[in-house]
């Protein structure tokens, strides 16, 4: 222990020695950077070799270095001397910019291929029209009892989703009276049959114009916020009606104005208008977006080749190919992006709700003890083992088809749920004791002080330990691998039921089934870098929110 | 938790009101779900284990063809054409590339956990900290992919025996993806060293190196023992990397050859020359079991969860001790 009196420490009482504390301090610091500088080092090589920089035309860096590099640079070192604060937003918009216009594409990709427009906005209105009969309930009828309420919000609910009588016309032996809503929307929809990109609109558009319009009216006032729920809805659409004349699909064209655009407005419109004083920060965005645009055209009109790069429009539109040239990672990330709804749905309701038992209302006794080291011990079980569980559960004792995109989403699920219950522990427990007893003092129920106060409070927190524990299950193969996940798949799944593959999945097939040089050296490379950049953007924004969330506290 | 008396008598009268009840046994359903996974993951492994032994196989009423638990738990050979099922021959891989591992997280992950903890600067910590993180969040596929093509090449130019799969690669990765679960929890414990016992230790004018090595690292050193295991137990169920990178032979490999030191053969009773081989571990047999084709009930495939039982058993005790170690030998401050 500390307080040991050793021999050795006695002899050599107030002699200090300077070399050996700096050299202790600079092994310390090597040994820190180590493992982060051999992966930066590893990843710089497989970018080059998926993304090939040098084979561009010497005047195809020269001109985007004069015109992106350069300009960026001054301008943001100015600011960083400058206005601390004002370079801070600007990188968090370039930053933005960036990680939405990814999320963006994949948002583009399920419109186009795998769910139907109409399908969306049909599911979106029958979910607003739920929410709608909920919210009257609540409002006009407080002489119902909660029976009543309860009864009428699963009815609703229930009628809307599957029509009347629903899902139990079978069991009665009935016909089907009435479609569900999503069904009858559709069926009247195609008969006046208009554009697809108007149900992309309805559905997100009218979602994120709601967000910004929401945003601006907590900063100033109800009109600010429909004037610019109103402004954003019609910069979009004048957006979509313009795509066609630079050769862009309307329906694409209306996801990504509206996930890249309406984000954007909503963040840093929001910061224009609460800290005036750092709107300077939005210079380095112009320079940016201007740079790549002026970059682009100029290398255009010059002729100059940029990289050949294996990353590109192909490879992410492309099916697997025995041609490494032409093999494609397009099945793969249509499957990561269904997996990881199916997993997010799953582990989010089901980890955040464990974790407001254990920390709200589990009582002191053996049995908490027992689920609380249960779920370390669950955390520590390997990612194979939960595979395993996948693949007996549900082939051997349920006969479900293997590799299906269910069993795979409830694996990983299953696989995330300790962390994401053990970082929602913890950010619940940062919710300070005062609040809850201030809640409790006005009269509160339990319920609804982890609704109103806990929930809310401690929302950012749990939200960054589930984007990290997502990052998780995208990365993961084994559990895949084990639940008989095929490794090439050639279409999207299109359902639930449907054999799904995931980018990880499909970079592991390249290297071992397809093993050679050819794979190794461009499909193989190009896959990492994809699936790394995911993984990084999903870090980032994780780390974003946390620090926001921790200096605001 | 915190039901304090007074929270429970504020919320006694409406305990019982139907949403109360309703919220309260749904968020009491989500925590039991931990209990039910763990349950299914034994009750599944260990019936379908028992398929596959012969002592155990009438007790479930399995017929046809068993395997001996003697010559599964002793054996040396895993050759699924010719029905052999010896473990060993995976284990062997698997504590080889756990101990390769170490060599490379243990020292390297308490380094870090002293500097963050105790040399770095707050502008520092909130660059290392997430660098660290996304060193644990890259895909294991990828490391494994990392080894083979970038790793293996290197170390190929230094010692030209190493083969395509190997076991040196594949522990350096498997090493470096679990420095950052070294480090953190490592540094936990030396955070929560009080900052009494450091300036008693300046006080009696020992120096920075003093204090860290001489107060602050014993006085975390059950949190630091505890990262260790719960570490090298993620290295033993890790999965892609070693799968990418050490190859699918199976073959047992003795990194101490006691018989041959003693006939005079070898120079050493160690032959750290085995790093050189790939190898078939536990988990990468599990992968190559599914990927391969064997029909769902034949042995093979029942031999999928005799691994995976065994795997779950060694993880299990592991994180089981890794929390008393914690538990026990904690300095509570």
């Amino acid at each position: 222990m500390a307080t040991d009196t050793r021999p050795d420490v006695i002899e050599s009482f107030g002699e200090v020695n300077k070399t050996v504390g700096m050299l202790f301090r600079y092994l310390l610091q090597v040994a820190t950077a180590f493992g982060i500088a051999v992966l930066a080092v590893l990843l710089l090589f497989v970018f080059n070799d998926a993304v090939r920089p040098l084979t561009a035309d010497p005047g195809w860096h020269l001109t985007f270095f004069a015109v992106l590099v350069v300009p960026t640079m001054v301008v943001g070192s100015y600011l960083y001397v400058r206005d601390r604060a004002a370079f801070t937003f600007g990188m968090t918009t370039v930053g933005l910019l960036m990680v939405s216009l990814m999320f963006a594409s994949g948002a583009a990709l399920v419109f186009v291929d795998l769910l139907p427009p109409v399908l969306v906005f049909g599911y979106t209105v029958a979910v607003a029209a739920g929410v709608g009969v909920v919210v009257g309930l609540e409002r006009y009828s407080h002489r119902l009892s909660f029976w009543t309420r309860f009864g009428g919000t699963v009815a609703a609910f229930y009628f809307i989703f599957t029509g009347f009588p629903g899902i139990a016309a079978n069991a009665l032996g009935v016909e089907q009276l009435v479609a569900d809503l999503p069904t009858l929307l559709r069926v009247n929809l195609a008969v006046i049959s208009p554009p697809e990109w108007l149900f992309v609109l309805g559905s997100i558009g009218i979602l994120f114009a709601a967000v910004v319009g929401l945003r601006f009216a907590s900063l100033r006032d109800r009109r600010t916020g429909l004037v610019a729920a109103g402004g954003s809805l019609l910069v979009v659409t004048v957006v979509t009606l313009l795509a066609p004349l630079v050769s862009v699909t309307q329906v694409p064209a209306a996801v990504l104005a509206t996930m890249v655009l309406l984000p954007m407005a909503a963040y840093a419109g929001g910061v224009v208008l609460d800290r005036p004083e750092e709107r300077t920060g939005l210079v380095l965005l112009v320079v940016v977006v201007g740079g790549a645009l002026l970059g682009e055209l100029t290398v255009g009109q010059l002729g100059f080749a940029g990289p050949s790069s294996w990353v590109d429009w192909q490879f992410l539109t492309d099916a697997h190919s025995r041609n490494p040239e032409n093999a494609g990672l397009y099945p793969a990330i249509g499957g990561s992006i269904l997996l990881m709804v199916t997993v997010a749905l799953l582990s989010f309701p089901l980890g955040v709700g464990a974790a407001v038992y254990l920390e709200e209302y589990a009582p002191d006794n053996r049995l908490t003890r027992f689920i609380d080291v249960n779920i370390s011990n669950l955390a520590g079980v390997p990612s194979v083992v939960y595979g395993l569980l996948g693949l007996g559960v549900f082939f051997t004792y349920l006969g479900q088809p293997t590799g299906t995109v269910m069993m795979g989403g409830v694996t990983l699920a299953l696989l995330i749920l300790p962390i994401v219950i053990i970082s929602s522990r913890e950010a619940i427990r940062s919710v300070p004791n005062e609040a809850r007893q201030a809640s409790y003092g006005m009269g509160a129920t339990r319920y609804q002080t982890v609704r109103r106060v806990i929930l809310p409070e401690a929302f950012p927190g749990i939200l960054t330990g589930t984007i990290l524990a997502l990052g998780r299950a995208i990365g993961e193969t084994a559990p895949l691998i084990m639940i008989g996940a095929p490794s090439v798949v050639f279409s999207l799944p299109t359902e639930i039921s449907a054999k799904v593959s995931a980018m990880p999945l499909q970079v592991y097939a390249w290297a071992s089934l397809f093993a050679g040089p050819n794979f190794y050296q461009k499909a193989v490379p190009a896959g990492v870098v994809v699936l790394v950049s995911v993984l990084l953007a999903m870090n980032s924004i994780a780390i974003v929110l946390r620090n926001r969330y921790q200096t605001d506290r | 938790m915190s039901t304090d008396d007074i929270t429970n008598d504020l919320t006694q009268n409406t305990q019982n009101a139907p949403p109360e009840l309703l919220s309260r046994v749904f968020f009491f359903l989500c925590a039991a779900l931990s209990i039910v996974t763990t349950i299914s993951i034994v009750v599944l492994l260990v019936t379908e284990a028992m398929k596959f032994f012969t002592v155990t196989a009438p007790l479930v009423g399995v017929e046809g063809e068993t395997a001996s638990i003697v010559e599964f738990l002793t054996g040396t050979t895993w050759q699924i054409n010719s029905q052999e099922f010896g473990v060993l021959a995976l284990v062997s891989g698997t504590l080889l590339i756990t101990f390769g591992s170490a060599v490379v997280a243990l020292p390297l992950g308490v380094a870090t956990a002293i500097y963050l903890s105790e040399y770095a600067k707050e502008r520092h910590r909130a660059v290392l900290k997430p660098a660290l993180e996304v060193l644990a969040g890259v895909p294991t596929v990828v490391y494994g992919f990392f080894a083979l093509i970038y790793i293996t090449p290197a170390i190929q130019t230094v010692l030209p025996g190493v083969g395509t799969f190997n076991l040196i690669s594949a522990s350096i990765v498997v090493g470096i993806m679990i420095i950052p679960m070294v480090a953190s929890i490592s540094e936990d414990a030396m955070t929560a060293v009080p900052d009494e016992l450091r300036q008693a230790g300046y006080g009696m004018g020992a120096t920075k190196f003093d204090v860290s090595t001489g107060i602050v690292v014993p006085a975390a050193l059950s949190g630091i023992f505890s990262s260790f295991i719960l570490a090298l137990s993620r290295a033993i169920g890790e999965t892609m990397a070693v799968t990418v990178a050490a190859g699918a032979q199976a073959k047992f490999l003795n990194p101490f050859p006691v018989g041959k030191f003693l006939s005079g053969e070898a120079p050493l009773p160690v032959d750290p020359s085995v790093y050189q081989e790939g190898a078939l571990v536990m988990t990468a047999a599990m992968v190559n079991l599914v990927t391969g084709d064997i029909t769902g009930g034949g042995l093979a495939y029942r031999s999928l969860f005799a691994i995976g039982l065994t795997l779950f058993v060694i993880t299990l005790v592991m994180n089981v001790i890794s929390d008393a170690v914690a538990r026990r030998y904690r300095e509570e401050y």
